[in-house]
């Protein structure tokens, strides 16, 4: 299997009254084709930062991201060639009431990225292919000329879909698009971005907050705090090796729709998520951290392979997970 | 013996819009013991917001009325009280948490001046026993009381969420209405928020009704669910009968739509379609046109409730082998 | 498929535009007006009963009659005459000034609210200079610099009224800019110009249709305070606000030299508002039913 996506030490800072914000800080990861790579963290973890800036909706600070074979070198992209980046990849994005402009029909907003790469012969041809977007995303033919308001959460998120789907790209940013959705539309939508994956071989990232969608829809999931990768694995690993004691910490405060008699005792976590304007070295979890030690406030972790496959920026994962140092691979 | 705080019987609420008649509500009933905490499941416009403004008295007056039925608090009927009544009962006995803590504080005054006003709106104490008092309350909410004279804006969403619990529990109310308290905080922060409400509600006694989308955080936190659909509770019990005994084709079908966290699904089983319009229900059974075990009974007349098992009703002719109600 | 057959055509926004606007009477009603006084701008003599500079002294001060629907003023010219022929370079100035420096002001506004901060400070504080300087001197300057001609008038107008649509435009731009959908347009390959023509400006109506009928008023007014300094329209060509200039010390004998023209300006002012109001209902969608 070939990369879709290579990103190694990937920086977005942000300048602030305040001082620089890393809102990405050194991130590093790669997704397979066809696959589904999961990013999951809090608010201000810099999620959204991510996917944006892989999106070239914002300009990296540095770093190196190979997409689909092609390096883009010095991130100083000619609008043209932005735009040309964007025929490949697409995004999805999270609010379905404000990612629609409310003054274009359904039919002009999904028609919009066909004008733009000049994707059509004539006006029938376009009319044809909006047609299709629309059958494709589920959207009733008679919706053409709805306007956004119209509709419901769910039909929405569709059309930002079609949207997305209208330039044939081969990899999606998905920006929390189920969000916003009730839970039983939310299930209609990741339906059908499934099925497109497979109809359309489409790699996707998937950026949320809901760790039980990330479970569900993806093959690798990288977990993020204050724009730091924490741990990176496969998906069934991370949900049951969870070295990182964020990722512990995340996972337990989750509320399951399950009831046994034993109701499980979670640790919670104490403080709240800190500022990412002008980090101070160290690990960024240890303020938080019940396992944190003094090298934690004075040295920055690296993000290291703890287990095959499966890596972890923490300097005690293996004494707070017990694992024997033989699992090591150096 | 009847240990009921709050009954409600065949409560009906309408909203007028643009000349239509929205049923919001339709001929609920259920009743809250003290200490007990009950969850309130459903999706956007289900009716769970209306229920709970209806039981504090604050649905606005122009363009909504309760159509029929009744609120009882500890045996008196809330809807005819005088107004002044109705003040001192709100917050006094009854407080609310709203959803967003971003605006539900007023920005220009400080937060533990916000908790003071509460508490002497509704008690006749001194200014200062008020600011004392309210220093208390932050104490029991978790943050500092050094943090009496800042603002709101310097504080975080969950700090903030916790500000208007504290306020909510200033009087010290028996009974604690929660509109999805943590739907707009993250994960770690809405444990935390669950946990301090759980730990407040267990110390005082305080019955709470509790509405979410989530069914996660009615099974950790409330003894009874009610799940609703277009204005009906369609299924009511204990926690542990709504989920390990599922009845309702819809509670079944939003157990199908959440990915669940322990078990490997390939492919969710979501609901079809919509939810119906509010304006214009369908007859019969409002879940049938979604439903897969649809009949053509579904379609016509009242579904009445059926008792499954002790505490537990259903409203679905699945169940009607069992006694009706 | 079976709604396959749905014609491949888009159903006209126009035709939706209007419909919206038509159900709000009151628009409609000051459209009417509007469409009246321009019809009086354009071919006064059909109109006016009268030459608008027909003196008159024997009847000097007439009040309203059937000759003289609105009466006469002090040298005895027909009133009714003169509002008419006045509607001509009232509305013909307010008209052409409000558009010209709305479509400057947008210009300007929306490529501050849009590009980077150096740009953005360039032209505002250039426009705060402008508004630091009080209106009404700024335009005696421009007229006294070119000259004093109807041209040279509407063009001061149209200068000093620039910034506020600069402000208003930018601010309104700026929080349309942060929107997902602008994101959402840029990723799809939308170029700058599509960006700002396509997705922010159309949402950005309203601000400035209120701020275009209210300075249609200020123009108005302009004109009446330019041409009591002397500058601007000349006697004895009529104009509203210098006939109610004119009129000023004959007030507490001869209510209607006043009333009229003054009511006109009120009634204008009041009908671009109202048509305004109906205007940025009918161009949101949002607002169907």
């Amino acid at each position: 299997m070939s990369k879709m996506l290579e990103v190694s030490n990937l920086k977005k800072y942000f300048k602030t009254p305040s001082g620089m914000l890393h809102a990405v800080d050194d991130v590093s990861f790669d997704i397979e084709k066809g696959q589904t790579l999961g990013v999951v963290g809090e608010s201000g973890c810099g999620k959204s930062t991510l996917g944006r800036t892989i999106m070239r909706l914002h300009a990296p600070t540095s770093g190196r991201v190979i997409f689909d074979g092609k390096e883009s070198g010095s991130f100083k992209e000619s609008a043209a060639e932005i735009k040309e980046h964007h025929k490949n990849m697409q995004m999805i994005f999270q609010d379905p009431y404000s990612s629609l402009n409310p003054r274009m029909s359904v039919s002009e907003i999904i028609a919009e990225p066909l004008i733009n790469y000049h994707m059509y012969k004539n006006k029938e041809e376009l009319w044809r292919q909006v047609y299709e977007l629309m059958d494709t995303v589920g959207l009733a033919r008679r919706l053409a000329n709805a306007y956004p308001h119209e509709l419901d959460g769910g039909r929405r998120q569709r059309i930002g879909v079609a949207r997305a789907l209208a330039v044939n790209p081969k990899f999606i940013v998905c920006d929390e698009p189920v969000s916003a959705l009730d839970v039983s539309i939310q299930a209609q939508i990741l339906n059908l971005m499934q099925d497109l994956q497979q109809q359309r071989s489409l790699t996707y990232m998937f950026i949320t907050h809901n760790m039980s969608v990330v479970k569900h829809i993806s093959d690798e999931i990288i977990v993020m705090y204050l724009g730091t990768v924490v741990e990176c694995a496969s998906s069934d690993d991370i949900f049951k090796d969870r070295l990182h004691p964020y990722t512990k910490a995340l996972l337990d405060a989750i509320p399951v729709a399950e009831i046994n008699n034993n109701r499980k005792e979670r640790t919670l976590l104490k403080g709240e998520i800190s500022s990412p304007i002008n980090p101070k070295p160290g690990c960024r979890f240890a303020v938080r951290c019940p396992y944190a030690e003094e090298k934690c406030y004075n040295f920055t972790p690296e993000l290291r392979e703890v287990l095959p496959h499966h890596r972890v920026t923490c300097h005690y994962a293996e004494k707070i997970n017990h694992l024997s140092v033989n699992h090591r691979e150096d | 013996m009847d240990n009921k705080i709050l009954d409600i019987k065949n409560l009906s609420i309408t909203y007028e819009a643009d000349g239509a008649i929205v049923k919001a509500v339709n001929d609920i009933s259920f009743s809250l013991e003290k200490g007990d905490a009950l969850g309130i499941v459903g999706e956007t416009g289900a009716g769970k917001t209306t229920t709970a403004l209806a039981i504090m008295q604050l649905l606005p007056n122009i363009n909504s009325k309760i159509a029929g039925g009744e609120i009882k608090y500890e045996g008196i009927d809330v809807i005819t009280m005088s107004e002044e009544k109705k003040r001192e009962y709100r917050g006094n006995k009854i407080s609310m948490i709203f959803q967003d803590p971003m605006t539900a504080l007023n920005p220009i005054f400080t937060v533990g001046e916000q908790i003071a006003e509460v508490i002497r709106l509704h008690n006749t104490v001194t200014e200062k026993e008020a600011s004392k008092r309210a220093e208390n309350m932050l104490e029991m909410v978790g943050i500092p009381k050094n943090r009496y004279y800042d603002y709101p804006h310097q504080f975080s969403g969950g700090m903030k969420q916790r500000v208007i619990i504290a306020i909510a529990l200033a009087c010290t109310p028996s009974l604690l209405i929660a509109d999805e308290p943590t739907t707009a905080l993250d994960v770690t922060i809405q444990a935390q928020v669950l946990a301090l409400i759980e730990g407040l509600r267990k110390e005082n006694n305080t019955s709470l009704i509790l509405i979410t989308h989530d069914l996660g955080v009615i099974a950790e936190t409330c003894e009874k669910a009610a799940i609703m659909y277009a204005g009906e509770i369609v299924e009511i019990g204990t926690t542990e009968q709504i989920f390990n005994n599922t009845r309702h084709p819809y509670t079944e079908g939003l157990f199908g739509s959440i990915p669940n966290i322990n078990k490997k699904v390939h492919r969710l089983t979501p609901i079809p379609g919509l939810a119906p319009d509010p304006a214009d229900l369908p007859d019969g059974c409002k879940f049938a046109p979604r439903c897969k075990y649809k009949c053509e009974e579904c379609e016509r007349g009242n579904i009445p409730a059926f008792l499954v098992e002790e505490g537990h009703f259903v409203k679905c002719l699945r169940c009607r082998d069992n006694q009706e109600v | 498929m079976k709604d396959n057959n749905i014609p491949l055509k888009k159903k006209s926004q126009f035709k939706d535009i209007v419909k919206r606007f038509l159900k709000d009477k009151v628009a409609v009603l000051s459209l009417i007006f509007i469409v009246f006084l321009v019809f009086c701008a354009l071919f006064p003599n059909v109109v006016a009963p009268y030459e608008y500079d027909k003196y008159d002294m024997a009847h000097a001060f007439s009040p309203v009659s059937f000759e003289h629907f609105f009466g006469t003023d002090n040298y005895g010219r027909d009133i009714f005459s003169r509002v008419v022929y006045g509607a001509r370079i009232s509305l013909g100035i307010g008209l052409v000034a409000v558009i010209s420096s709305c479509f400057v002001g947008i210009i300007l506004g929306a490529i501050a609210g849009y590009y980077s901060d150096r740009i953005d400070n360039i032209i505002m504080r250039l426009m705060d200079i402008m508004l630091a300087i009080p209106s009404i001197l700024l335009m005696m300057a421009i007229v006294t610099a070119l000259g004093n001609s109807t041209l040279n008038l509407t063009i001061a107008i149209a200068v000093s009224n620039v910034p506020g649509y600069a402000r208003i435009v930018r601010a309104s731009v700026m929080t349309e800019k942060g929107k997902e959908y602008i994101e959402a347009a840029k990723s799809v390959g939308s170029s700058d110009f599509k960006i700002i023509m396509r997705h922010i400006l159309p949402n950005c109506m309203a601000p400035i249709i209120v701020q275009a009928t209210m300075s249609i008023a200020t123009s108005i007014l302009s004109i009446a305070a330019l041409s009591f300094v002397g500058l601007g329209i000349t006697p004895p060509t009529p104009e509203w606000g210098s006939m109610l200039n004119d009129a000023q010390s004959f007030m507490r004998d001869h209510y209607h030299v006043v009333l009229f023209p003054g009511l006109m300006i009120m009634l204008t002012v009041f009908a671009f508002n109202l048509l305004g109001d109906g205007l940025r209902d009918a161009l949101d969608p949002k607002l169907k039913n």
